[in-house]
């Protein structure tokens, strides 16, 4: 079997195992042993599965094009062959990326237009897949132990009832893994995604899962609010997103990323990225034909048909469609702002925490928040050089303003929590700036790490049963793993290294985002402030990272009652913080021979922007440099020397300040009291929300209601009330006027019987006469009457 | 036509025995030999009934399943009709029993029966008067099914006020303390609607010509029946052709064909200034989108979904909003197309309109019955903006498959909310026969309680919440997306109600299936779900789950339909309408009907 | 009254009937005065009578008066100028007249009868039970 046929199988297959385990556990979880116990064994079988399946497509990936140094700036940005299911052709290695599509299945097809569930794989989608199973694998070992309070009755010591007292519930311990199953296999829906429906339908798959998970504690009003809030704030990005689809679907027609072959009787088609971007322009961006028509709609009703193909050269050179590739890409970006907690939609995630760590720590690193900047990573050829931009800024601002908040939180899990949002933000802003497989590169890394750093806290709060810091210190001496793992990974965070020799994982993501952040800069020196915002932010990381640490770690136990119960964790919970540790070490190495994931990256390398590129019309000429000249000379070795006097400020602060106590942070917090207040309210982004859309929807909500019961009924009551006054009139009219008139026939007719009853008097000799006198009187009339008519 | 010849055709039985069997066995038990007292009796009865049309149904959609498929059953990917039944009927005015399926009302009429299923067995609960509600509730079923199938414009109007009284009753006599006030308030909204649709059928009648179809149109709308033998056919259309006067007609494939001619009658014909053909579009819309229901018009429903019993509401809210939107779709765009195009706007505009006030309400609804009927107004703003995203025009170079698209997602909307509607009311109703209150402040903690019931109400819910991988999903995103051709504002407004829509469900769950513990009154009544409900509930989450992850299972049945209906109106757009040619000449026929 | 009427209009005027009777010999004429002299009598009779034996005599005179009035036009040997003779008809008419005269008197007299019974006295004046 070759490549093409093998990838999709292997990948398909491993995105389908936590299906089948959340299906098992959903129909059979509770019967799975005592308290269904054994639902852990069945999620994390099928996790493992995933894993070794995603390796071995990797093996397989790696067997057809293996991994060499990159030939940057040979020139050789020859036809990218964007490979279709089994119409494989020879691939390339090296520079060309190389990409395998197809459809497994149809969910609507009418006309030229189809919506389906495929595939589309190349580095990334291996890549991710095996970073995605590989940490969910982690998760999954470390739940199992630290979910165990599921296993039996549990007492909610957060949850009051009325009546007094705490919550009694039975342990949901299956459920758990059911979601958690539920959620590997919709990330792994996004990332093996071969067109945008896909990626949508999975994309809300993952808010849902989001929202069980989160919601875990649904007896807790915070937990089921939490949980609410990060669904509905997603869907905000959501709306973004729909819009995006739209303007790509309603003027390209097809959601496909790559070109699609004929099937079902269905004609090939080519995909969004060579519409795009045409192997006939060189893979420079160029707004689709079928933009151009949608834009000059007007235009094309005046033309006759046989011209309209034509014209479309021209109508392209005024500029039409751009609009709509514009908002296309910022559309897209949108859903990617929600599920990546990016500015201004970051607010859900640090309400996130209050589902249990586990999740926080798959939410977190490598699933979710990852899916956002895994989005725009592989969405990267349709964003035209604007987007980019928006990117780029929108990343910057998220990274300070969480940097900010992190700084003075003191709940454990919200200086993570943060601290990731942070590091999106970095993440994004390296994608905005050209540096599509630096922001990538340090999604993986920052997977490891991230992770390693929440189940390292989630062990801390294990043992303490408080997430407050202030309530923790010394926990280094009762704890040695927990605290020598989570160093490594704020080493890891804050890419600690030997400068130009070695270093953590997060040293070489770093420097590369800085150093594409300082190229761009250099080339566009309008917005060289992004540059500015990568350098403090990474000061600011090694600040709050190692506050963290030395606050939780390090000194003298803050609080005895705490530091009593602390324990060490248990071994399932600890081997998995090694593991991730020493991959929070390793993941940014590259080994001789080349291999290393920045390599690796380059195979899939967006077709186009290997050279960098240039253009943009809404905000100015921009120019992105190529990534790969980031690496050399000048700009590499200032951003490295850049990158590590910051970290190391921010680590010194951080150790005056909480290590060695010279600076007391009590003091600071009064000097510059109102920035602290600002800071700790968290920029008061809640508060502003809610006073700028929950209170105005409600209030529209309300007043829509009302209209229903004070406006139309109120019509609808008043029209029935006006016709039963109209019925009442008619009523009115018909017993007066009608009924009048007959009973006054009735009553004259009545009173004429009367009158002339006295006629009738009884007597027999008036009757006698009357008889006489009106027969005279008769033949009198008659004969006057008579001879009149006959003289007549 | 010879009746003979009818009779031999067949595809007699099928339909008619679907449609008819209801009120057969309605009339029976309203019969005094059942005596009242035994209700069990009445209740197996009708749900058997019920059954036996439903299976019925199945054995007409899916030959398969039984063996070989018969002349009668429904042949797949055909887009025209079939199992066609003609009589004569009151032949004076051209009046017929025609009775046909195609794409667009086989799946309607299957999840008729469906419906009626389970509303049947959701009627155990009912003690009052169990007679007289299950021999309504027979009738009604009959009345439904008869306006899915009629294909002559009499019979429709018929049915459709067939099924309007035992509604009346329903509501009226078994529903709740306002029963009164919501049964005239639907009646009254609902009758208008009729009023101004027998108007319109009337202008149409008489407007008609079957003198200007051709003999191959003539076939094709059964109105000389495609059965009969060539010769017989060959008289049949002679008689009509050579006829003197106008030959009039109700068949509604005729006037659909006859609407799409180039020289329409209906589009020359003025009666105040406007043609005619936009004067009983208009009409027919106000009847149709009262069922619908669309803003402002929807406040019957509401009222009349919490006052009805809860298998009322499921029958409400499943099948009677969709005969607003069948109605539509069957007959408003075919036989009127020009005012179909020229007020595509208003139908797309009325749609999101629904959409984005329905959800609104929905999010300030106290009482849980209400929130979800104010849902349904939403949801069936999906079904008329995909009807109405009429994009197939010069500027897009008559490309009709967005407007399929659009089509097609409505279609499927209309069945994807006829389950999760459906399914919404009877989980509400299933607490309310617990606790006998809605009032959403006062649950809670119900996961906890229920555990089975909850997880598949939260089910159904995510299914009205438009979750992928349920059916609420599918219709929504095809609507969706395809409304971006038509307007670029409508489209964004639809888009903007996916976050009312997951903001009122989602906190609608918090407060009645989350939290630590129930707030309200009867808490002791909480008992888990039943095994009668559990058979009621499970069938809708398994459709509502099936269609989700196969909705082609449902766009095998629709798609060659209303592409064709589609495809068939994009060309008159082009011929037609943008024809400058033909302008004069429709001007002179103008001319010519107006003088007649 | 009417049949007098009717006869009347084969005439120029009612006044020269009575101008007739002065003519040569007996004619219609005289029987009419007759008549209509009995017929008066009779009519006088029940007007004034308060006895109802008394109102009965003047009944059976009013129909003599008309009886030989029928007669006296039955009869063919008295022609006047044109007049129409009833012939047989006349006397047949008499005939019936006589036989409803009788009936009457019986049935009236029952009744006087009873009436006396019951009131102890046959004044018509007193018998006003049938007032309006």
């Amino acid at each position: 079997m070759d490549t093409a046929a093998q990838l999709p199988l292997l990948l398909g297959l491993a995105w389908l195992a936590p299906l089948a385990s959340f299906v098992a556990i959903l129909f059979f979880g509770p019967r799975m042993g005592p308290h269904g116990r054994n639902a852990a064994w069945v999620a994390t079988a099928a996790i493992v599965a995933s894993l070794v399946l995603s390796l071995f497509a990797a093996g397989a990936w790696l067997g057809a094009h293996p991994v060499q140094v990159s030939h940057h700036g040979s020139g050789d940005v020859a036809a990218a062959d964007t490979h279709a299911g089994d119409h494989a052709v020879d691939h390339h290695p090296v520079a060309d990326s190389v990409a395998y599509s197809g459809d497994w299945y149809t969910l609507y097809r009418g006309g030229a237009l189809r919506l389906s569930i495929g595939w589309y794989i190349d580095a990334l989608t291996v890549l991710m897949f095996v970073v995605v199973t590989f940490i969910a694998t982690c998760i999954h070992v470390y739940a199992s132990g630290y979910m165990h309070d599921e296993l039996h009755d549990v007492t909610d010591h957060e949850v009051h009832l009325s009546g007094g007292g705490h919550l009694h519930r039975p342990g949901r311990f299956p459920r758990f893994f059911q979601a958690l199953s539920l959620f590997c296999f919709s990330m792994l829906g996004i990332v093996i995604a071969g067109n945008l429906a896909m990626v949508f339908i999975f994309w809300e798959l993952v808010g849902i899962c989001s929202w069980f998970l989160i919601g875990f504690y649904y007896e807790r009003k915070s937990a089921s609010t939490a949980a609410n809030k990060a669904f509905i704030v997603n869907r905000v990005g959501d709306f973004g997103m729909l819009i995006g689809l739209m303007a790509l679907w309603g003027a390209l027609g097809t959601l496909h990323f790559a070109d699609s072959q004929a099937i079902d009787g269905d004609v090939a088609r080519p995909g969004l990225f060579s519409l795009v971007r045409p192997a006939a322009g060189g893979h420079a961006i160029r707004v689709p034909d079928g933009m151009v028509k949608f834009a000059a709609a007007a235009e094309v009703a005046k033309t006759p048909p046989a011209e309209v193909a034509g014209k479309i050269e021209d109508w392209r050179s005024m500029g039409l469609g751009r609009w709509l590739l514009l908002i296309a890409g910022v559309g897209i970006f949108c859903g990617c702002v929600g599920k990546s907690a990016q500015f201004p939609l970051f607010v859900w995630l640090p309400d996130a925490m209050e589902g249990p760590t586990p999740v926080s720590a798959l939410v977190h690193s490598a699933t979710m928040v990852a899916a956002g900047v895994y989005l725009v990573g592989r969405f990267y050829p349709v964003l035209t050089p604007d987007v980019l931009l928006v990117i780029a800024y929108v990343g910057a601002i998220t990274l300070f303003i969480a940097a900010t908040i992190a700084l003075v939180a003191t709940d454990i899990k919200r200086v993570l929590a943060y601290s990731t949002v942070s590091q999106l933000g970095y993440m994004m802003l390296a994608l905005g700036v050209g540096g599509w497989a630096a922001g990538l590169f340090h999604l993986v890394t920052h997977a490891f790490f991230k992770s390693l750093l929440f189940l390292c806290s989630g062990s801390v709060i294990h043992a303490c049963h408080t997430n407050d810091m202030r309530k923790m210190g010394g926990l280094a001496r009762v704890m040695p793993w927990t605290a020598g793992t989570m160093l490594v990974g704020c080493l890891a965070i804050i890419g600690a290294g030997v400068p130009f020799v070695i270093g953590l994982s997060g040293y070489y993501s770093k420097d590369a985002i800085l150093a594409q952040a300082l190229a761009f800069s250099r080339a566009n020196p309008a917005h060289s402030i992004l540059f500015v915002a990568v350098a403090g932010g990474a000061f600011l990381t090694a600040f709050y990272m190692f506050r963290l640490w030395f606050m939780t770690f390090a000194g003298e136990p803050r609080d005895h009652h705490v530091a009593e119960h602390a324990h060490e964790s248990p071994a399932v919970m600890v081997a998995p913080l090694v593991v991730l540790a020493v991959l929070a070490v390793v993941a940014g190495w590259t080994l001789p021979g080349g291999f290393g994931l920045p390599n690796l990256l380059e195979q899939a390398r967006p077709v186009g922007t290997a050279e960098g590129m240039t253009g943009g019309f809404a905000f100015g000429e921009l120019v992105f440099p190529a990534e790969h000249l980031s690496h050399e000379g000048a700009v590499h070795v200032t951003a490295t020397l850049t990158a590590f006097a910051t970290a190391a400020a921010g680590v010194a602060l951080a150790a005056l300040m909480y290590l060695l106590r010279i600076i007391s942070p009590a003091v600071v917090a009064t000097i510059f009291k109102p920035a602290y207040t600002f800071l700790a309210g968290r920029w008061y982004f809640d508060e502003l929300y809610h006073a700028m859309f929950v209170v105005p929807a409600l209030a529209v909500a309300n007043l829509a209601s009302g209209t229903d019961r004070g406006v139309i009924d109120r019509i609808i009551d008043g029209l029935a009330w006006t016709a039963r006054q109209l019925a009442g009139v008619d009523a009115w009219i018909d017993r007066t006027l009608v009924d009048g008139l007959v009973n006054a026939t009735a009553a004259a007719t009545w009173n004429a019987g009367i009158e002339l009853k006295k006629l009738q008097t009884g007597h027999l000799r008036q009757y006698v006469m009357f008889i006489v006198v009106g027969t005279v009187a008769l033949f009198v009339l008659a004969s006057l009457l008579f001879r009149t008519s006959l003289a007549g | 036509m010879d009746p003979a010849a009818s009779l031999t055709q067949p595809a007699l039985w099928p339909l008619t025995a679907i449609v008819f069997l209801p009120a057969l066995v309605a009339a029976v038990l309203s019969l005094p030999i059942v005596p009242r007292g035994r209700d069990e009796f009445i209740r197996w009865t009708t749900l058997l009934t019920t059954a036996v049309v439903f299976v019925l149904s199945v054995w007409m959609a899916w030959p398969q399943l039984f063996g070989a498929a018969g002349p009668a059953q429904f042949r797949l990917g055909e887009p025209g009709m079939q199992a066609v039944v003609k009589l004569p009927w009151i032949e004076a005015f051209g009046i017929e029993y025609l009775l046909g399926v195609d794409g667009i009302s086989l799946p309607l009429v299957v999840l008729t029966t469906f419906l009626s299923m389970l509303a049947a067995a959701a009627s155990w609960p009912i003690t009052k008067h169990v007679k007289a509600y299950h021999v309504l509730f027979l009738l009604l079923e009959t009345g439904m099914l008869g306006v899915f199938v009629s294909l002559d414009f009499f019979l429709f109007y018929v049915f459709w006020e067939v099924m309007l009284l035992p509604m009346y009753f329903l509501i009226g006599i078994w529903g709740g303390p306002r029963r009164e006030y919501a049964a005239i308030k639907f009646f009254l909204y609902t009758l208008l609607g009729s009023v101004l649709m027998l108007l319109a059928i009337l202008m149409l009648y008489f407007t008609s010509d079957l003198r200007q179809l051709s003999p191959e149109q003539l076939l094709a709308s059964h109105v000389v029946s495609p059965a009969l033998d060539a010769g017989v056919q060959a008289d049949a259309v002679r008689s009509i052709k050579d006829a003197r006067a106008p030959v009039h007609t109700f068949n509604l494939l005729a006037l659909a064909q006859i609407g799409q001619l180039p020289d329409s009658p209906f589009a020359a014909a003025r009666v105040w200034g406007m043609s005619l053909e936009k004067w009983a579009f208009l009409l027919l819309l106000v009847g149709f989108v009262i069922k619908v229901p669309v803003v402002p018009v929807h406040t019957w429903l509401p009222d009349a979904h919490v006052e009805a019993p809860t298998p009322i509401s499921m029958i409400l809210a499943g099948i009677l909003l969709k005969l607003g939107g069948y109605g539509i779709l069957r007959i408003c765009y075919p036989v009127c197309p020009g005012a179909g195009l020229d007020f595509a706007w208003l139908v797309c505009g009325l749609g999101v309109v629904s959409m984005v006030y329905g959800a609104f309400a929905a999010l300030a609804q106290k009482d849980f019955k209400r929130m979800v009927a104010y849902s349904s107004v939403s949801h069936m703003g999906y079904v008329m903006l995909g009807l109405g995203v009429w994009s197939a025009v010069a500027g897009q170079e008559y490309r009709w498959d967005a407007w399929a698209q659009g089509v097609n997602g409505a279609m499927f909307q209309m069945l994807a909310h006829g389950i999760s509607s459906a399914g919404m009311f009877f989980m509400v109703g299933v607490l309310y026969d617990r606790v006998h209150h809605r009032n959403l402040e006062e649950f809670g903690g119900i996961f906890n309680r229920m555990p089975v019931y909850s997880g598949l109400a939260i089910a159904v819910f995510f299914a009205g919440l438009g979750l992928p991988g349920l059916c609420g999903f599918i219709g929504e995103v095809l609507v969706t997306l395809s409304s971006w051709n038509y307007s670029r504002v409508l489209a964004v407004a639809s888009a903007f109600t996916v976050i009312l829509t997951a903001a009122y469900i989602l906190w609608a769950i918090q407060r009645v299936y989350l939290g630590a513990e129930y707030k309200g009154p009867h808490g002791d009544h909480l008992t888990p779900i039943t095994p009668r409900e559990l058979s009621i509930a499970a069938p809708l989450v398994f459709l509502a789950i099936l269609f989700g992850v196969a909705p082609q299972i449902l766009f095998n049945y629709v798609t060659p339909t209303v592409n064709r209906q589609v495809e068939t109106l994009a060309d008159w757009t082009k011929r037609v309408h943008d024809a400058p040619a033909a302008a004069p000449a429709v001007a002179k026929v103008g001319a010519d009907s107006a003088a007649r | 009254m009417s049949g007098l009427g009717m006869y009347g209009s084969a005439f120029p005027s009612p006044v020269p009937i009575l101008a007739m009777a002065g003519g040569d010999g007996v004619s219609v004429a005289h029987y009419l005065v007759v008549g209509a002299i009995l017929f008066t009598a009779g009519i006088v009779c029940m007007a004034v009578k308060r006895n109802a034996l008394g109102v009965l005599m003047g009944i059976e005179l009013v129909l003599n008066g008309a009886n030989v009035n029928f007669v006296a036009f039955a009869s063919p040997y008295l022609r006047g100028q044109g007049a129409v003779a009833l012939g047989i008809d006349g006397q047949v008419i008499a005939l019936f007249v006589i036989l409803l005269a009788a009936a009457e008197a019986a049935v009236a007299l029952a009744i006087t009868l009873n009436f006396y019974n019951n009131h102890a006295t046959v004044d018509v004046d007193r018998a006003d039970n049938l007032k309006g």
